[in-house]
């Protein structure tokens, strides 16, 4: 029970935001779950590191949810993996994700400024 | 289904497990690409990949249930459960199992006789023609050819018009084969074409078949004489003496258009003979339209009548239309009416089985609080709940409905041969067969039970608060409205149970009352015998001197008291009737009724047992003597009123020498046991030369111990003649009430297993009490209560139970009383005695269900039980 708490905590930590990053990273092309990965790693500059514990029940509840489909196919190594693409249902909730993000973010941010201000002066 | 979930989820793991291998691999490449040593890369990418288990069984959890999967677990949850408490479950299917197969047996019965269409052509286009005289409780569907020709030739609402004649004892014999006896069809042309029906193999009749030409059997007759062999086909048989070729075999599902019988062969009918009639009704023409127009051609029919049979009844008889799609009426007359009764109550039977299931499910879910309260507390919602407890109920109405429906299977086999054992003339002979009727039906019953026993636990989960079931010890927490309810069940059982018990004493006591109607004849320790003299080579006009030997050798037989012949006995009906003329009697043409004629030997009404009340038996003597007859005392009282009708002279219409009457006799009824028994009249056999082969033999012992004598005394004097048939006069009548006995037996069984039923679910609520309650029976007895007390306390608690259930049921019961009357016209209604019966049987059977538990109580020891808990 112990360690299943820590990976649980840990995506409580991320918890609908990994979700938006996925739909994000699989807008372009459709991608398997090391690549997702991996490509959220790079796009943040190495801050945001998935853990597997988090990435994959995220992908598989994504696709319970009919946002995102799964196929299998041959990697660039030659590599037989799970590809997952976004789906229509999926586009529409990264936009709607999208718009709670941006609301979300902009509240932080102006509640924040005051605090930098106080530090200025 | 399950099995295609169970594979899919087995597949989704394989995928998972290969997803995260791929994960895995390209991390452990792209190390390498990036230059680390492949060993130290693979431990590198597995230390950054974490427990693969963990992640694997938390991703697992992701994907959810899909409803079948639930189902799957549900009813596996449902089946441990069901081995774990073998007794409850063996309890709950047989209880089930009974009155599911009490109503899948009426149901198909019902369905044979009144619902299953025929198998022909369009059958809801069918319509029969029946005829009804004000003095026959029946309609009659006999109608001469002219009629027919009349109603065929000039109606507008008929496409066509067809009819069929029966009989029932038609004589075939086959190449290199004894000759049997077979149930036929006589029909016009275009019988076959109107009902649309294809050949199994050759063809039907058409109109271009002349009488006594062609054959065309049935497929249950092709098969049982001629094992299906396709050569028979133009092969010759011998029907009533003459020879026809066999043409062709009807279908397989078809016996022919009279409900409750199989007919075996057709023949093209010959001209001149009376028939059955049905059409098929045009387009668009409603049933009023064509009992409107039959009622204007009938005026043909009324007027033959008239005339050709002296009937002055004639003009106040009336045409009737009936739906006939599913089958000539005959039988429906003689069986709707009970099975409809019994189809009330066997459903009430199912609803005492069902309310017996909802309070034993309703205790075990008392029990249960604690588990489902775990199962809430793992993250079950309530909904999944109820759905779990559907389930289990819905599991076990399905193995009630199986076994149910295993016991119907021998049920209805056994309800068949009842039904097929009443007289000759409404022997029926039921093809009962599974169709889509009787599958919706069960299954519908099957359903609809488990939901409605279901609810009440499932409700009651619903209900129950999760988080307080779980502090408690499981004895303290009940509710007041539970226990409310557990015991509204039970009264409700009682009440229904009443209601059973009380229409089982009804209609046994209307069997009794059968049973002892004044009939006008002994019909104990007489024993009938028919003898077949054509067959032994003898010519009526031989009979009168073997017979008269006969007689007196009968008599010597040790234990018979009296022989007599006659031509037709009691319940058998009389085959003859005729219009009178009476010496010194007047009467308008219209009030001319026909009386019945029998004749009869010397000591017929000794040997029947019908009182002498004037003048003298017949003799042997009467031969060569002026004509004489003996009239029963309804035809004295009608045509004599007080005046001594012995010497009056009475003449048959259209017979020239008059009879004088010799004697009065009590009447007897001779058709129905119900009916006011009509006006007879009775001639020597002897003296009229119209001998006939009935033998009635009154004995002092059990009258088929003589059985064996009498073959043998027949055999002695006449070696030729077979016996072709015995019955005793007791057996003879009680073929006649068949649906009566059908009904007073099945109820009665029935009554009983509710009663059983409630028996268990009352014993289930005293023994739950009783356990519940032992603290209590503890102290009480601590504190001086003797045994005697505590039994009291716990016989009171039963008695106050079915008190509260009596209140409630007979009242019911007396309603139920009211209707059963209006479907069974001569129920005995101002008797209180049937539902006396239910009351006190319910009282019997509720004491001996509280026996065992007003025991236990009595046996607690007050220490042990202060202890307990």
């Amino acid at each position: 029970m112990g360690r299943q708490e820590r990976y649980k905590n840990r995506i409580e930590l991320l918890q609908g935001t990994l979700d938006m990053l996925i739909l994000q990273t699989l807008r372009r092309a459709p991608q398997h779950g090391y690549g997702i990965g991996q490509a959220i790693r790079a796009g943040s500059g190495d801050v945001l590191q998935i853990e597997t514990g988090s990435l994959y029940p995220a992908l598989h509840r994504l696709e319970r949810h009919g946002w995102i489909k799964s196929e299998w196919r041959t990697s660039e190594h030659n590599q037989r993996a799970r590809y997952y693409r976004l789906t229509a249902a999926g586009k529409k909730q990264l936009g709607s994700e999208c718009n709670h993000w941006n609301q979300i973010s902009a509240a932080i941010a102006a509640l924040m400024k005051p605090a930098e201000s106080e530090g200025q002066a | 289904m399950i099995r295609w979930s169970w594979l899919s989820r087995r597949r989704r793991d394989r995928e998972l497990d290969e997803e995260l291998q791929a994960h895995l691999a390209m991390a452990k490449l792209d190390r390498i690409e990036r230059g680390e040593e492949p060993q130290a890369a693979e431990l590198a990418a597995r230390r950054e990949f974490g427990n693969r288990t963990l992640i694997q069984e938390i991703t697992r959890e992701m994907w959810g249930w899909n409803s079948l999967e639930r189902l799957w677990q549900d009813v596996r949850y449902a089946l441990r459960g069901m081995r774990r408490s073998p007794g409850f479950t063996a309890v709950a299917v047989l209880s089930l199992a009974l009155g599911i197969g009490a109503n899948n047996a009426i149901f198909s019965l019902v369905n044979t006789v009144m619902l299953r269409m025929l198998p022909v052509q369009h059958p809801e286009q069918l319509v029969e023609i029946l005829q009804k005289y004000p003095d026959q409780a029946r309609m009659n569907g006999w109608w001469s050819w002219q009629s027919y020709e009349h109603f065929r030739d000039h109606n507008h609402v008929f496409s066509a018009l067809t009819g069929m004649s029966r009989d029932n004892v038609l004589n075939v014999r086959t190449a290199g084969s004894e000759s049997e006896i077979v149930i036929g069809e006589y029909v016009p042309g275009n019988y076959f074409p109107v009902l649309g029906l294809k050949p199994a193999i050759g063809r039907l009749i058409g109109p271009q078949d002349a009488p006594t030409s062609v054959a065309v059997l049935s497929w249950s007759y092709w098969k049982t004489r001629f094992h299906l062999d396709p050569a028979i086909l133009g092969q010759r048989i011998v029907v009533q003496g003459k020879p026809v070729t066999i043409v062709g075999v009807t279908p397989r599902e078809f016996f022919g258009v009279l409900v409750g019988t199989r007919t075996d062969v057709w023949l093209p009918r010959s001209a001149e003979m009376g028939l059955q009639l049905f059409g098929r009704l045009r387009p668009g023409v409603t049933l009023q339209q064509v009992r409107a127009e039959m009622s204007v051609l009938y005026r043909f029919t009324m007027e033959e009548q008239a005339r050709t049979w002296n009937n002055p009844l004639a003009w106040q008889s009336q045409v009737e239309v009936e739906p006939a799609g599913a089958g000539l009426a005959r039988m429906r007359d003689h069986y709707a009416k009970p099975l409809i009764v019994l189809m009330a109550v066997v459903g009430l039977l199912l609803l005492i089985a069902c309310i017996n299931m909802a309070s034993m499910l309703l205790a075990r879910a008392a029990g249960r609080q604690r588990e489902m309260a775990v199962r809430v507390g793992l993250g079950a919602s309530r909904f999944r709940l109820v759905q779990q407890l559907l389930t289990e109920s819905l599991l076990l109405s399905i193995a009630g409905a199986i076994l149910g429906v295993l016991l119907a299977h021998i049920g209805i086999g056994a309800l068949v041969r009842i039904i097929a054992s009443g007289r000759e003339h409404e022997r029926f002979d039921l093809q009962v067969q599974p169709d889509l009727h009787v599958l919706v039906f069960t299954a519908g019953v099957a359903l609809l039970t488990g939901l409605l026993f279901g609810l009440a636990p499932a409700w009651y989960a619903f209900r129950s608060a999760p988080a307080f079931a779980l502090r408690q010890t499981g004895t303290a927490g009940e509710t007041r409205l539970r226990r409310l309810f557990g015991r509204g069940l039970v009264t409700a059982q009682v009440a229904l149970s009443v209601l059973l018990l009380s229409a089982a004493g009804l209609f046994v006591g209307y069997l009794s009352h059968l049973k002892n109607l004044d009939l006008g004849f002994q019909r104990d320790h007489v024993l009938l015998v028919t003898l077949d003299p054509a067959r032994g080579g003898y010519k009526r006009a031989q009979l009168a001197r073997p017979y008269q030997e006969l007689l007196a050798r009968l008599e010597s037989i040790p234990g018979v008291r009296s022989a007599t012949i006659s031509a037709a006995t009691p319940i058998q009906g009389l085959g003859a009737g005729s219009l009178v003329t009476a010496e010194g009697h007047q009467e308008r043409p219209e009030d001319r009724r026909r009386v019945g004629l029998n004749w009869v030997a010397p000591k017929y009404f000794a040997t029947l047992g019908t009182p002498l009340l004037a003048g003298r038996d017949f003799q042997f003597e009467d031969q060569g003597r002026p004509r004489v007859a003996i009239v029963n005392r309804a035809m004295a009282r009608y045509y004599f009123g007080s005046a001594n009708p012995i010497g009056k002279h009475i003449a048959l219409d259209g017979d020239t020498k008059p009879y004088e009457i010799v004697g009065v006799v009590g009447d007897a009824k001779y058709l129905e046991i119900r009916e006011a028994p009509g006006r007879t009249m009775y001639f020597n056999m002897f003296q009229e030369g119209r001998l006939r082969s009935q033998f009635a033999l009154r004995t002092s012992v059990e009258p088929s111990s003589v059985t064996a004598e009498v073959r043998r005394t027949v055999r002695d004097l006449l070696k030729t003649v077979p016996v072709a048939r015995v019955i005793t006069l007791a057996d003879q009548v009680d073929a006649s009430i068949v649906p009566e006995r059908l009904i007073a037996m099945l109820s009665s069984l029935f009554g009983a297993l509710g009663a059983l039923l409630a028996a268990i679910g009352l014993y289930g609520l005293l023994a739950y009490t009783v356990a519940r309650r032992i603290n209590e029976i503890g102290i009480r007895m601590a504190l001086g209560a003797t045994p005697g007390d505590v039994s009291r306390m716990v016989l009171g608690d039963a008695l106050g139970t079915v008190g509260a259930g009596l209140v409630i049921g007979v009242p019911i019961a007396l309603w139920g009383k009211r209707l059963a009357t209006r479907v069974l016209e001569d129920l005995p209604v101002d008797s209180a005695v049937p539902i006396a019966f239910g009351a006190v049987g319910m009282v019997v059977v509720a004491l001996l269900a509280a026996y065992v538990p007003a025991r236990r109580a009595a046996c607690v020891d007050p220490m042990k039980a202060l202890r307990h808990e």
